[in-house]
C-alpha cells in the first residue's frame, strides 16, 4: 500500500506514525461529542496525509471503501429506526431524521478508523516497520506476520482480478444485475481462499529456507533514523492512550 | 565419504497412505550437478524437501534411513541449522517472496539479515548475487511488480546470495523463456565448478543434457535409473517408462527403426539429431 513520497511524514520513525495513528483513533472513539470523529479526520489526519503528499490517495480509498457502506447504513438506519421524525413518507417508507442522524455518526467513525490507518500505511515502507517492531522487542514471527498482513490487501486485490479474468474468459457473467454478480462471486472467492490456505505451507517453506528462525542476532540492511524528540513524543502517546480510554469510559458512566 | 548420502530412505506424509519416497539410496559428490526427472507424483519435490530438511522437520510424517549432507546427520541436525548449509528454491516465484521488503535489492538481503550478516558485507553480497544472476538492473524494483521468470530469478538470486554448500532447486526455470532458462543455467554450472553442489528438478531434458553430470529418474518414489543424462535420458528404460524424454530422442529411435539413424547412441538436443542425422 506504501507510496513513495519525499515527506517530512514518510520519514518519521515507524512506530512514531503508528502510535500517533493509533492515538488519534483511540481519541476519536472515546472522547465525548457525537462528531468527534469527524472533526479529528477533518483537523488532523487529512492536514497530516497532505503534509505526507498522500492525501489524493487517502481520499480515494476512503471513499472507496466507504461509499457502498455509507449507503446501506443510511438506508437500513433511517429505514427502521423505530419512533421519530419522518424525513418524507413514501408509501411504507418515512426514513427518519434520527435513524440517518445516528448512521451519520457512525460512519464518521468508520471514516476515522480507516484514515488513520491510512495515514501511517500509506506513507510507511512496510519493511521499515518490521525492522522497527523488531528493534522495539517484538518476536521476529510476530513483526513479520503484522507486516505481511499489510501487504496481503493489495495482493489479494490483484489475484483477484486475475481470477476475475480467467473466470471471464471461460464465459463467466460478471457484469448485470444484482443476482448475477453475487452468482459470480463465488468462483472468484472460492479459489482465492483455497489458494491462499495452500500458499500459506509453500510460504512458511520459504521464509524458513531464508533462515528466519536462526536463532542468530539479526542485522538490518536499513537504518531506520529515530530523533530524541520523536522517542520523546512516543512515550508521551504511550500515556495518552489509557488515559484517553480511562476517560471516556469514565464520561459515559 | 559422499558429500550427499542418503541411505535406505523411506518417507510419507502424515496424511498419505504409502510411502511417497520408498528405500532411495544415492551418493553425490560436492560440486556435482545432479538432475532428477520423474513424471508427475513421482517424489521429486518430497526427495527436495527430504534434502532440504523440510521432511520430516516441517511436514512431520514417517521418515526411516538417513540422509547425511557435509558430514551432518539431518536427524541430529534442527531445520535452522540444516538451512544454512543447504538452500532450496522452488517453483512458484510468487510464494517464495518474502512480503516483506520493498525493493528486490532488500529482498534478496533477507535472508543475510536474519543470518546476522553486517550491513557492509550485505551489501557487497547482495550486490554480486544480482550481477551473477543478471537482474542488476531489476534491484530497485519491487519484488510484486516482476513478471513470473524475473522473480524466479529473484527466488533463486536469494537463496544463492546466502552461499548453501548444496543447493536444491525444484523446477526453478518453469516460468523463464528459453534465453533466460539458459541463463540460469549457466549460472548454476559456474556455481558447480566453484564447488556448490546442486540438486535440481527439471522436466525439460535438454537442458539437463547440456548443464549436469548426472541424471537420477525416479518413480513411484524409487530410483528408478541413475547415469550419465547421455545415456540415462536416452535410455529404453525410461522410454518405456513412459518418462516426458526429449522429441529430438524418441524421432531418432524411430528412425533408428527404420536404418535412417546410424549412431550407436541416441540424441537429447537438436544439435546431437542433426549431426547425427548428417552422417
Ligand atoms: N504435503 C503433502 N501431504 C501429503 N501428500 C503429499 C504432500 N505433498 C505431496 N504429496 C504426495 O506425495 C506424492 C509425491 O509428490 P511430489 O510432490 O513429491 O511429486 P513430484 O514428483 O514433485 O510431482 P510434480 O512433477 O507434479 O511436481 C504425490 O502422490 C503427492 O500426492
Ligand atoms: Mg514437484
Amino acid at each position: 500500500m506504501y507510496v513513495a513520497r519525499a515527506s517530512g511524514l514518510h520519514q518519521l520513525h515507524p512506530l512514531t506514525k503508528v502510535l500517533t495513528a493509533l492515538c488519534l483513533l483511540i481519541a476519536g472513539l472515546t472522547l465525548p461529542g457525537n462528531w468527534t470523529s469527524y472533526c479529528i479526520t477533518l483537523l488532523i489526519v487529512f492536514p497530516l496525509s497532505a503534509w505526507g503528499k498522500v492525501f489524493p490517495n487517502l481520499l480515494h480509498i476512503v471513499w472507496i471503501v466507504s461509499l457502498p457502506f455509507a449507503i446501506s447504513v443510511l438506508l437500513i438506519q433511517s429505514l427502521f429506526w423505530g419512533a421519530g421524525t419522518p424525513i418524507f413518507e413514501f408509501w411504507l417508507f418515512a426514513p427518519k431524521v434520527e435513524g440517518a442522524r445516528y448512521a451519520l455518526i457512525s460512519l464518521g467513525k468508520i471514516i476515522l478508523v480507516m484514515s488513520s490507518f491510512l495515514l501511517f500505511s500509506l506513507t510507511t515502507r512496510p519493511d521499515a516497520l518490521m525492522i522497527a517492531l523488531k528493534q522495539a522487542g517484538m518476536p521476529s514471527s510476530i513483526a513479520y506476520i503484522i507486516v505481511t498482513t499489510l501487504q496481503i490487501v493489495p495482493s489479494f486485490q490483484r489475484k483477484g482480478a486475475t481470477i476475475l479474468d480467467a473466470q471471464r474468459s471461460r464465459g463467466l457473467e460478471t457484469e448485470g444485475n444484482l443476482w448475477v454478480r453475487a452468482r459470480a462471486l463465488v468462483p472468484i472467492v472460492l479459489p482465492l481462499a483455497l489458494g491462499s490456505l495452500m500458499e500459506v505451507e509453500e510460504r512458511a517453506i520459504a521464509i524458513e529456507a531464508r533462515a528466519f528462525n536462526s536463532h542468530k542476532a539479526e542485522t538490518s540492511l536499513i537504518e531506520i533514523p529515530d530523533t530524541q524528540f520523536q522517542k520523546n513524543f512516543r512515550t508521551v502517546t504511550l500515556v495518552a492512550m489509557p488515559l484517553l480510554m480511562i476517560f471516556g469510559i469514565l464520561w459515559r458512566l | 565419504m559422499a558429500f550427499i548420502n542418503i541411505q535406505n530412505l523411506t518417507y510419507q506424509y502424515p496424511t498419505s497412505k504409502a510411502p511417497v519416497l520408498k528405500n532411495i539410496n544415492l551418493q553425490i559428490e560436492q560440486g556435482e550437478f545432479v538432475a532428477i526427472v520423474g513424471p508427475n507424483g513421482a517424489g521429486k519435490s518430497t526427495l527436495c524437501y527430504a534434502l532440504s530438511g523440510f521432511v520430516p522437520h516441517f511436514f512431520k510424517g514417517e521418515l526411516s534411513g538417513s540422509i547425511e549432507v557435509a558430514g551432518r546427520q539431518s536427524s541430529q541436525s534442527t531445520l535452522s541449522e540444516w538451512v544454512l548449509n543447504v538452500g532450496l528454491a522452488f517453483q512458484n516465484p510468487f510464494n517464495q517472496i518474502s512480503g516483506a521488503k520493498y525493493t528486490v535489492f532488500e529482498e534478496v538481503a533477507f535472508g543475510l539479515e536474519n543470518m546476522g550478516v553486517p550491513r557492509t558485507e550485505m551489501q557487497v553480497r547482495v550486490e554480486a548475487a544480482l550481477q551473477l544472476t543478471g537482474i542488476a538492473d531489476l534491484a530497485q524494483r519491487s519484488p510484486y511488480s516482476l513478471s513470473g521468470g524475473q522473480q524466479q530469478r529473484v527466488a533463486l538470486t536469494s537463496i544463492l546470495v546466502m552461499r548453501p554448500k548444496l543447493l536444491v532447486l525444484d523446477e526453478p526455470t518453469s516460468q523463464l523463456d528459453p534465453i533466460g532458462a539458459r541463463e540460469v543455467f549457466n549460472t548454476i554450472r559456474n556455481m558447480a565448478k566453484d564447488g556448490t553442489t546442486i540438486v535440481l528438478v527439471e522436466h525439460k531434458v535438454e537442458w539437463i543434457a547440456n548443464f549436469a553430470d548426472r541424471v537420477v529418474a525416479l518413480k513411484a518414489g524409487q530410483v528408478l535409473l541413475e547415469g550419465k543424462p547421455s545415456e540415462a535420458l536416452t535410455s529404453d528404460l525410461l522410454a518405456e517408462q513412459g518418462f516426458g524424454l526429449s522429441r529430438y530422442t524418441s524421432t531418432a529411435r524411430e528412425a533408428k527403426k527404420q536404418g535412417l539413424w546410424k549412431k550407436d547412441t541416441l540424441p537429447v538436443t537438436l544439435d546431437e539429431a542433426v549431426e547425427g542425422f548428417k552422417q
